[in-house]
């Protein structure tokens, strides 16, 4: 198969299932510049109880798991805008229940802010989506490529998880 | 209006390029209710270009059949059977001729379901029933047939439901689809909890406008012209896209995926500015209660 045959694909953040999964399909990965596909990744934080979390402990949740990623989709969707180009852009982070209350926060913001990009940049040709999840595997890989791909090209908006827990 | 020339509608591959392997559900049976035509069509078409043997049911035989054609042109097995999904009995016997005809039902898509656009206060008690039952009943009792005989051989499989993009707003001019359609989503999460022990997948796709032949929007050429510009996809979504993500939920490909239920509407759902045109009721509205008819 090559979903992504002929694309090129930037992965911010560490998963090793979603690395093969996007070059399985055919996507050339790039560091940095102009590109069809973003994802990225933010690593889970850790599940500390509301009253213990340091404020620079919350603010790093925040920052790696809604601003930088606002940040980074909005500079994504400029270069293709300039390109007049459309793109995907999926984002994968922990669910917003799953561990602390900066967790929460961050997770229930990127996935309004998933519905909202999707809609807002539609009309770019740029989709927005968001796989919540504990994951880490082939499945969650394949779901992410499958997103990035233009078999997806009428999913956008969406957040969605893999397994049960999710 | 059409879409503006310098705007950018993203495209599918072609139908003939499926996303997955001709062969990735070599040896097994899907049943999909529903099937003989519209969207539980589109979703046995799928199943059929990954290989599976397909058996369509409907409550008419005739458009079974119809469907079982078409699916067979695609070089698939097919067996064409009538069922009503609200009579638990009805369902055991089609389950029995599926499993006669083409062997066990490994895959089971969950499309049968009918809609109208009315106001609540003209939903007859029949009519009510008809529409909440053959997607709630008929999803729950046809899922819980199917879990049944695949716990008894020692199996698993995967379940795929067909569910709308306006279960999390509501639909008004639409109120006994919107409830059927948001049981068959938050049931999905349940079935999958239940289910996961034998190794049994559920998963929905809450679907947008996805226009056909049978569906309410294809009988105004009106609104069909209006369609693509009034979602922010720029299109309404092709019948095919629809059945590709359905059928992949069902494949090894997404082996780990379940409970989920997956929007695919080109962001339809998900349109809001501050400003709108002023809210008219549904009963008020000259065209009815979807604004249109």
């Amino acid at each position: 198969m090559g979903w992504l045959t002929g694309k090129t694909a930037r992965l911010v953040g560490t998963s090793p299932a979603i690395a093969a999964a996007l070059t399985a399909q055919g996507a050339a990965l790039v560091e940095e510049g102009d590109c069809d596909v973003l994802v990225h990744v933010a690593p889970p934080p850790a599940d500390v109880p509301a009253h213990e979390i340091t404020f620079d402990q919350w603010r790093a949740t925040l920052d790696a798991g809604l601003d930088q990623r606002f940040l980074l989709a909005k500079d994504f969707a400029a270069l293709r805008r300039a390109a007049h180009k459309g793109g995907a852009v999926v984002f994968v982070g922990a669910p917003e229940q799953a561990l602390g209350a900066d967790q929460a926060a961050a997770g229930g913001g990127l996935g309004n802010l998933t519905k909202t990009l999707g809609v807002e940049w539609a009309r770019d040709g740029i989709r927005v989506n968001t796989v919540q999840t504990r994951s880490s595997g082939e499945t969650l890989g394949n779901l992410v490529a499958y997103l990035a791909s233009d078999y997806a090209a009428y999913v956008t908006g969406a957040v969605m998880g893999v397994g049960l827990d999710d | 209006m059409p879409v503006p020339a310098h705007h950018i509608v993203a495209m599918p591959p072609p139908f003939e390029a499926p996303p997955y392997p001709a062969d990735i559900f070599a040896g097994q049976t899907v049943l999909v209710t529903g099937g003989g035509s519209g969207m539980g069509l589109a979703m046995a078409k799928a199943f059929a270009q990954g290989g599976a043997q397909v058996a369509v049911m409907g409550r008419s035989l005739d458009k079974a059949q119809d469907g079982a054609r078409q699916i067979a042109a695609l070089g698939a097995r097919v067996h064409a059977l009538s069922c009503d999904v609200r009579a638990p009995e009805q369902i055991a016997a089609a389950f029995d001729e599926v499993e006669s005809e083409l062997g066990p039902v490994s895959l089971l898509a969950n499309n049968a379901g009918a809609n109208f656009p009315i106001l609540a206060e003209d939903i007859s008690a029949n009519a009510w029933n008809a529409i909440t039952r053959i997607a709630i009943d008929g999803t729950f009792l046809c899922s819980a047939e199917f879990a049944r005989r695949r716990i008894a051989a020692g199996q698993g499989g995967a379940i795929v439901i067909n569910s709308a993009q306006y279960i999390w707003t509501g639909f008004p001019g639409d109120a006994h689809s919107a409830a059927a359609k948001t049981a068959q989503a938050t049931m999905t999460a349940k079935l999958a909890r239940d289910w996961a022990p034998h190794g049994i997948r559920v998963n929905a796709v809450a679907a947008g406008f996805f226009p056909h032949e049978t569906s309410t929007a294809g009988r105004s050429d009106e609104m069909t012209a209006s369609l693509p510009n009034m979602i922010p996809a720029g299109r309404p979504g092709s019948i095919y896209e629809f059945g590709w993500l359905s059928a992949l939920t069902c494949t090894p490909l997404m082996g780990g995926l379940t409970g989920q239920v997956i929007l695919q509407d080109g962001g339809e759902s998900l349109r809001r500015s501050l400003r709108n045109p002023d809210f008219v009721p549904p009963r008020e509205r000259v065209q009815g209660p979807w604004g249109w008819q």
